[in-house]
């Protein structure tokens, strides 16, 4: 089977800086790819190399197989949905979706067929003939995967395209999106900087730093087993402890159980503190507990305040083990 | 909003000392009477009818158009791709560039004048004519990349891109996309660029000789001998023009945007 896209060896530097180092990437054909990682970790730029915006310093793309590093972008047969949705503004709804088509020379009558199919599948059949400027964000981001998927690419590629919309219609089109793909079984390439988006979407999520790949696997992999701290935060994860007999270990809030005075443990590692800050979250409490110099997060059912001597349970299955050699940022945000 | 009544009566005494003048002079060219006079004594438009038959009126008309639409282009052609090659390209020095094609606003145009007399009219034997049209593009370069450049700082960069990866070649991508997008801005830079030079007098004033003369340089000429209203009349006639293209520049793109930085 021919991989729709393979990067070898890929290297992007800028003047003297390496935005992308040495990338080995092949995108599987039908699903969905998630380049997930903080600002400045190059997945914009891996992103614009595959298109063909940006040229490689070193290393190869194959795209379906073939040679194709320097080939300029419109020989490329990709679709691209920019974050800031690109839309020409001078066109109609129907004719910015209809502009990959026009540059096919596909005819009249197949080229409205095509452009009407694309736009029932992004819900937008209503406004075909509007500009552009009239169109809510929602909207606009539509137009712009109708225009992308139109052309029946052989990838479609998303730079951040939900960034621009607010919280409650990110969700939405996140499912969407999902949906149009599916749909469409066309191949996907996301680049996000949010880990939710990624492990919603993703079938393949590919999370880079500073230029290089960390880790690569299926969300449900990958997730309950980062393979370093940067990872980890990334993810969310918030306890980073070091448990005698485990050594560097993290684990989830929800996972880790803080006693009161007098509550029976049931088996586990345990841990004595202080609780320091204790949030009420409805059907728990999120309590940080300050244990000797570490802080641990843990929920509980129990009556606890601030200052109370407790004990927090860490059991052992849940604790997942960091590699002792990993080097450590001080936040996954801030890597530079 | 608060009453400011020093602020709203200084405002009103610049309108009155700007507009004044101005109002003045287009009452007179609808005066019935035979001199410059306020108030016109009586209402007629002899003075228009006068001022449209008199030769050497629309001669200079038909000059002013001229070398007004020929400078227009000229500025466009160079102004345009000055101001694409400033905002998108990677040129070095490109701070310069602009600083450069701007600096025309700032030099002294009767010196701007006399050069282009020295060096074009005198030492090239370039025509009247031409001189005018090279003359006025040159002080229409500013505004052409101004404006232009205005519209392009609003268009989204992205959007070249969009049309390269959805297989329009670079020739297809600027035709298709770019140059459409920036219609409105170079009309606009057109219109401003036509106004600039059709009301220009310095310039021409040096650069203008016998049967090669503007508009305005004629009417400068016609006052020094005869003081009747064809001359308010002639004024009220490019007031209007000049009105019309300021609306029309100010309804496709904004003057903010122009003059704004």
């Amino acid at each position: 089977m021919v991989n729709p896209v393979e990067l070898d060896g890929v290297t992007r530097e800028f003047g003297g800086v390496t935005a992308v180092q040495d990338l080995d990437l092949t995108v599987p054909e039908g699903k969905f790819t998630a380049l997930l990682g903080p600002s400045g970790c190059g997945k914009t730029t891996t992103l614009r190399m595959i298109a063909g915006y940006l040229a490689p310093t070193r290393g190869r793309i194959l795209l379906d197989g073939a040679e194709a590093t320097r080939l300029p972008p419109e020989r490329r047969n990709l679709g691209m949905v920019f974050q800031s949705y690109a839309l020409f503004p001078h066109l109609t709804v129907a004719k910015n979706v209809a502009f990959g088509l026009r540059m096919r020379k596909a005819g009249r009558e197949e080229t409205r067929r095509r452009v009407g199919e694309a736009l029932e599948l992004v819900g937008l059949s209503h406004l075909a003939e509007r500009r552009p400027r009239e169109l809510s964000g929602g909207q606009q981001q539509r137009v712009a995967l109708a225009r992308a998927i139109v052309i029946r690419p052989s990838v479609l590629l998303l730079d951040e395209p939900l960034s621009n919309l607010d919280a409650r219609l990110r969700v939405q089109m996140r499912q969407e999106l999902l949906n149009v793909q599916r749909e469409t079984g066309v191949t996907a390439v996301l680049v996000t900087h949010d880990q939710d988006e990624a492990l919603e979407l993703a079938d393949l999520m590919v999370i880079l730093r500073d230029g290089r790949l960390e880790q690569l696997g299926h969300p449900r992999d990958v997730f309950p087993a980062p393979a370093s701290r940067f990872v980890a935060e990334f993810l969310g994860y918030e306890n980073f402890l070091t448990v005698p007999g485990h050594g560097p270990v993290t684990i989830r809030p929800e996972y880790v159980r803080v006693l009161a005075a007098g509550e029976e443990p049931p088996g586990g590692t345990l841990l004595s503190g202080t609780a320091a800050r204790v949030t009420y979250r409805g059907t728990d409490c999120l309590v940080a507990v300050r244990a000797g110099d570490q802080t641990v997060l843990g929920t509980t059912a129990a009556e606890i305040r601030p200052g109370d001597e407790v004990r927090v349970l860490l059991p052992g299955d849940r604790l997942i083990h960091l590699p002792e050699n990993a080097p450590v940022p001080a936040t996954a945000g801030d890597t530079r | 909003m608060r009453r400011r009544p020093l602020l709203t009566a200084l405002c009103a005494l610049a309108y009155l000392f700007m507009l004044g003048p101005i109002l003045l002079v287009v009452a007179v060219a609808f005066s019935g009477g035979d001199t410059i006079h306020f108030p016109p004594e009586g209402l007629s438009l002899k003075w228009f009818g006068k001022a449209l038959s008199q030769h050497s009126f629309t001669s200079a008309l038909g000059t002013s158009v001229l070398v007004a639409t020929g400078a227009t282009l000229l500025a466009l052609l160079v102004g345009v791709p000055l101001a694409l090659a400033v905002q998108r390209g990677r040129l070095p020095g490109r701070r310069v560039i602009e600083a450069l094609c701007l600096s025309p606003i700032v030099v002294p145009e009767l010196v701007v004048g006399l050069a282009l007399y020295q060096q074009l009219m005198v030492g090239l034997r370039v025509t009247a004519l031409g001189t005018l049209m090279i003359g006025h593009a040159v002080l229409l370069i500013p505004y052409a990349v101004r404006v232009t450049g205005a519209s392009l700082a609003m268009a989204d960069p992205m959007l070249e891109e969009a049309a390269r990866g959805l297989g329009a070649g670079p020739v297809t991508a600027f035709f298709r996309v770019t140059l459409p997008v920036l219609a409105p801005g170079i009309l606009s830079a057109g219109l401003l660029s036509f106004i600039t030079s059709f009301n220009n007098v310095p310039l021409s004033l040096l650069l203008t000789g016998p049967g090669t003369t503007t508009l305005p340089v004629e009417m400068l000429h016609y006052v020094e001998f005869s003081f009747d209203p064809v001359v308010a009349a002639v004024s009220t006639l490019l007031l209007a023009l000049t009105v019309a293209v300021a609306v029309v520049t100010e309804r496709l793109i904004g003057f903010n945007k122009v003059f704004g930085r």
